[in-house]
C-alpha cells in the first residue's frame, strides 16, 4: 500500500494540486469576476422583466465563431449564415451574481444527429439590459472554476476523465494513508518545524491529510458523483433504450412535452407567470427569488416555460420547479417533493457545489481546499527530500526532476495566476484588429507565464542534484510575493477601488479578493525568507529513522 | 506486499486490473445497478445515481483490492468477467423492460 500511495500520489499529485488550488479560488468565483470585470463591481439583482427586458435580448443572439467551430464538424455540410429555431432560452444568476448569464440553444438544420444543438452566451446587466461586452472574461467562473473540474483541456473531454481519475486516486491516497499510519489521532499534534526539512515535511503531510480528511474524501467522492454521467456514460450507450423509454414516458406523466409540435405560437407573459411561481412558493412557505428561468421549445405551440427557485438558504440544489404553458400561461406542473434518493444526492453535490449564502462556511472550504494542497505539495517536497541527497550520490536525476515539477505546479501555479490578474488590469480595453480577444489574450498570458515559471523551476532546481536545496523555490516565492503586491495595486490605479474605499464600503467581493492577495504576499516573503535560513544551515543533518512503511 | 519484487511488469499489469478491470466491474454494477432499481419502480434518475454513488465506491473497494491481494490474475477474472456477466444482466432486464410495453 506504502508503493500505491507514494507513486500514484507522485504521478497525479501534480494535477491535484492544480484541482485544490482551483477549487479553493472557485469558492469565490463570483467575486473574482467583480475583480476581473470592473464594470460589473455593483449589488446582486433579482430577475429583471422577462418579457421588456430579456425577449428582446434573446431574439438577437446568435452563436459566437468558437461555438459554430465546435458545432461544425457535427453537421453535413457548411452550417447556415444564422440559427432560426431556438430550442430553448434560459436565464441564470445566483445570490453573488450581479450580471444575469444568458443562454440560447438552437437547432442545427444539417446536423449528423437530430438531438445536436449549437449554444449562443451572453452577459447582461440586469439594472439597464446592457449587455456585457464579449472580450470579457470572467476569470472566476469561466476560467478558474473549468480548471478546478476540466483543467479546460476540453477536447474529447480529456480534462473530466484526467481530474475524475485523480479524484479517485486521491480517494485511494486517503485510504492507503490511514493504513500506513492507524495512529491517526497522534498525527493531529505532531508538527516538528525545527526538525529537519525531511521530518517537519511528513509531519505538516500527515498532518494536513489528517485534520481534514473528512473533508478531503467527501470532495473527492462527490466531485466523481458530480461527473459520474461523464465516466460511465451507461445511459447514453448501453441503457439507451431504458433511457429513451423513461423519457417519453416522463413526459407523458409530467406533462412537458419531450418534442416540438411544429406549429408556431405566441409566447404570453412570463413575467406573469414568475409572479405565480413566486406566489405558490410563498404559499407553501419557502418565498425565495427566481434563479433559473428555462422556455423549452421557444416559439412552438408545445412551448412550455420552467420558474426555479434559487437555492440559497439549503444546501440541496432543489429549484422547487414550477412549468407553465408557454403560449397560454397555464399551469402545467409543480415539481413534486423530491424522493429519498433525490434529496441525498442533491445534498451530496449541493454540499460541493455550495451555492447557498454562508460566508464562514466559504470560508472553511477554502481553507479546506488549501489544506489539501498543502497536504499534496509537503507530499512532494518529502518525496524530494528524502531521495535528493541519494539520488545525488548515485548521479540520477530523479529527485530534481520531481522538485522542478514540483515548484512549477505548487509556486508557478500561483505566478500564473497572479500574472493573469495583472495582465487582466493592464491590456488595453479593446485589443488592436488582428490580435485574440481581450479575454484570449489573458488566458494565453496566465499559460506563458506559468510555461515560464517551469522554465526557471528547471534551470534553478540544478542544486537539487548535487543533494542541496533548490534555489527555484526561494526565488518563485519572491516573484509571488511582488505580484501579489502588483496586482492590488494595479486595481486601485486603473479603478480607484483601493481598499480603503472597498473596506470603508464595505463592498468585500474586491477587498476580499485584494485582502487575499496582500496576505498570500505576506506568507510568500515569510516563505522565502525561512528558505533562504535553510539554505544557509549546514547539510549535516543525521539520517532520522522515519516510520516503516513510508516509502 | 513486501515480499513481492516489483517489476515494471508486475507493476505494469497490476496498475492495469486496477484501472480497466475496476472500470468493468464498475460498469457492470453501476448498469445493473439502473436496470434492477428501475425494473423494481425506482424513478429513473434516481435510479441512475444512487447507482453510480455505490458504484463509484465498488470501484474504490477494487481499485485497492487489485493491489493488496497476491492472486492477479483470479482478481483480473473476477472484475473483468464480473463487470462482462453484470452487464450482460442488465441488457436482458433492459430487453425484458422495454419487451414489456407499457
Amino acid at each position: 500500500m506504502a508503493w500505491l500511495h507514494t507513486w500514484f500520489g507522485l504521478a497525479l499529485g501534480l494535477v491535484l494540486m492544480v484541482v485544490f488550488f482551483f477549487g479553493s479560488l472557485s469558492v469565490f468565483d463570483r467575486e473574482i469576476d467583480r475583480w476581473a470585470i470592473p464594470d460589473t463591481r455593483f449589488e446582486p439583482q433579482p430577475m429583471p422583466s422577462f418579457d421588456k427586458m430579456l425577449t428582446p435580448i434573446f431574439k438577437e443572439m446568435q452563436p459566437d465563431a468558437a461555438a459554430r467551430a465546435m458545432t461544425a464538424p457535427l453537421a453535413d455540410g457548411p452550417l447556415p449564415a444564422t440559427f432560426d429555431t431556438p430550442r430553448s432560452w434560459g436565464a441564470y444568476t445566483t445570490h453573488r451574481d450581479p450580471v444575469l448569464a444568458l443562454f440560447a440553444s438552437y437547432e442545427v438544420p444539417n446536423a449528423k444527429d437530430h438531438e445536436t444543438a449549437i449554444w449562443a452566451l451572453r452577459t447582461v446587466d440586469p439594472r439597464t439590459g446592457e449587455l456585457l461586452p464579449v472580450d470579457r472574461l470572467k476569470i472566476g467562473s469561466e476560467f478558474f472554476y473549468p480548471l478546478h473540474y476540466s483543467l479546460t483541456l476540453d477536447w474529447k473531454n480529456v480534462g473530466y476523465w484526467i481530474v475524475g481519475f485523480s479524484a479517485l486516486m486521491m480517494l485511494m491516497a486517503l485510504v492507503t494513508g490511514v493504513i500506513m499510519h492507524r495512529k491517526i489521532f497522534r498525527e493531529l499534534f505532531t508538527f516538528r518545524p525545527n526538525k529537519s526539512t525531511q521530518r517537519s515535511m511528513l509531519d505538516l503531510h500527515n498532518l494536513t491529510g489528517v485534520v481534514a480528511l473528512p473533508f478531503h474524501f467527501f470532495f473527492a467522492f462527490t466531485g466523481l458523483v458530480i461527473f459520474a454521467y461523464i465516466y460511465f456514460p451507461i445511459t447514453h450507450t448501453q441503457l439507451t433504450p431504458l433511457h429513451d423509454r423513461h423519457e417519453v414516458l416522463e413526459s407523458k406523466e409530467t406533462g412537458l412535452p419531450h418534442d416540438r409540435a411544429g406549429v408556431a405560437a405566441p409566447i404570453a407573459s412570463v413575467d406573469a407567470m414568475v409572479a405565480e411561481a413566486q406566489r405558490r412558493w410563498a404559499a407553501k412557505g419557502m418565498a425565495g427569488d427566481v434563479g433559473f428561468l428555462n422556455l423549452t421549445h421557444v416559439g412552438d405551440a408545445n412551448g412550455y416555460v420552467s420558474v426555479y427557485r434559487a437555492g440559497t438558504d439549503r444546501v440541496q440544489l432543489a429549484g422547487e420547479g414550477i412549468h407553465f404553458k408557454a403560449a397560454t400561461g397555464e399551469l402545467l406542473r409543480e415539481d413534486p417533493p423530491p424522493t429519498v434518493v433525490a434529496r441525498i444526492n442533491e445534498f451530496l453535490t449541493g454540499l460541493h457545489l455550495q451555492h447557498f449564502k454562508h460566508w464562514l462556511l466559504r470560508w472553511l472550504y477554502v481553507l479546506g481546499g488549501l489544506s489539501g494542497a498543502a497536504c499534496i505539495a509537503t507530499g512532494l517536497f518529502f518525496f524530494v527530500e528524502k531521495r535528493k541527497r541519494q539520488h545525488a550520490r548515485q548521479g540520477v536525476s530523479g529527485a530534481r526532476v520531481v522538485d522542478a515539477l514540483a515548484v512549477t505546479v505548487v509556486t508557478g501555479m500561483l505566478v500564473a495566476t497572479l500574472s493573469m490578474l495583472i495582465a487582466n488590469r493592464l491590456l488595453p480595453d479593446a485589443m488592436p484588429a488582428g490580435w485574440p480577444l481581450r479575454g484570449a489574450m489573458e488566458k494565453y498570458l496566465f499559460w506563458a507565464s506559468w510555461a515560464v515559471a517551469g522554465v526557471h523551476a528547471w534551470w534553478r532546481t540544478a542544486a537539487v542534484a548535487e543533494g542541496r536545496l533548490a534555489p527555484a523555490w526561494r526565488e518563485q516565492c519572491l516573484a509571488i510575493a511582488v505580484l501579489a503586491m502588483t496586482a492590488p495595486v494595479l486595481n486601485w490605479i486603473t479603478t480607484g477601488d483601493h481598499l480603503l474605499h472597498t473596506i470603508g464600503s464595505g463592498y468585500w467581493p474586491v477587498a476580499g479578493a485584494d485582502l487575499f492577495m496582500l496576505a498570500g504576499a505576506a506568507l510568500a516573503v515569510l516563505a522565502a525568507r525561512k528558505l533562504q535560513q535553510r539554505a544557509a544551515r549546514p547539510l549535516a543533518v543525521k539520517n532520522v529513522t522515519l516510520e516503516a512503511g513510508h516509502a | 506486499m513486501t515480499s513481492i519484487t516489483l517489476t515494471p511488469r508486475h507493476i505494469a499489469s497490476r496498475t492495469a486490473v486496477a484501472i480497466l478491470g475496476g472500470y468493468a466491474f464498475t460498469w457492470g454494477v453501476i448498469a445493473l445497478g439502473i436496470a434492477l432499481m428501475y425494473s423494481a419502480g425506482m424513478e429513473f434518475h434516481d435510479a441512475e445515481h444512487l447507482s453510480y454513488i455505490i458504484g463509484l465506491l465498488v470501484f474504490l473497494t477494487a481499485f485497492l483490492v487489485a493491489f493488496a491481494t497476491q492472486a492477479l490474475r483470479k482478481v483480473a477474472l473476477v472484475l473483468v468477467g464480473g463487470g462482462a456477466l453484470m452487464s450482460a444482466l442488465a441488457w436482458w432486464v433492459q430487453g425484458l423492460i422495454i419487451a414489456s410495453g407499457v
